[in-house]
């Protein structure tokens, strides 16, 4: 979901599974938001705020871009 | 569904039911102004809309774990109050309006009272939607 022509896409759904198959409750808890949102952050129909980003890739102890992609249409 | 979609749609059955009963209540045959009943009927409708409001909150707080909203819930909330404040500016415009142009003080409380009335059912149901729609 990107605005001015780009489009951020996530590889949390394959990160999660590479992570012992983590469920999108236990990382909504490490992460603090809804399961609903890691649900449509999985779906890239939203976009999470910097802070939130940060902590997801911290949980998966990669850096940013390993999580987050971002294209150009 | 969050606790917060939840908490839209009993903030939603809430506000129909309690200014529903209102309105069908004090419009038909109404007179130019208004009536101290029409303000007793007015304070059964806000009761109404409060004790169905803390009954099903209690109830999805008690289904719910997780009651607090995260950032997509307030970016959400924060899309549907901008569409709920372009009903309320068009609601208090129309009531001076009818203020203008209408005797005694029914129309012109009823005017803005239904605009207020119809940017909040704006603001939940814009949220509803967008939950939907993410779903």
């Amino acid at each position: 979901m990107g605005k001015a022509g780009g489009e951020i896409t996530n590889s949390i759904r394959a990160l999660r599974f590479a992570h012992d198959e983590m469920t999108q409750q236990a990382l909504a808890d490490q992460i603090g938001v809804s399961r609903q949102t890691v649900n449509v952050m999985e779906a890239n129909k939203y976009s999470p705020s910097l802070e939130v980003a940060f902590r997801i890739a911290r949980v998966f102890d990669v850096t940013l871009e390993q999580v987050f992609h971002y294209a150009e249409r | 569904m969050t606790f917060q979609e939840k908490s839209l749609w009993v903030m939603l059955v809430g506000s129909l039911v309690g200014f529903g009963v209102y309105f069908s209540a004090v419009l038909p045959g109404h007179g130019a102004s208004v009536l101290p009943q029409d303000v007793v009927l007015f304070a059964v409708a806000v009761a109404m809309l409060v004790a169905i409001s803390v009954a099903g909150h209690v109830i999805i707080a008690v289904l719910d774990q997780r009651t607090d909203a995260d950032e997509r819930d307030r970016s959400i909330e924060l899309a549907g109050t901008r569409n709920a404040s372009y009903v309320l500016a068009t609601g208090v415009f129309t009531s001076l309006c009818v203020a203008l142009l209408i005797p005694g003080n029914f129309a012109f409380t009823h005017v803005l009272l239904a605009f207020w009335v119809l940017a909040q059912l704006v603001q939940i149901a814009s949220q509803l939607v967008r939950y939907r729609r993410d779903a």
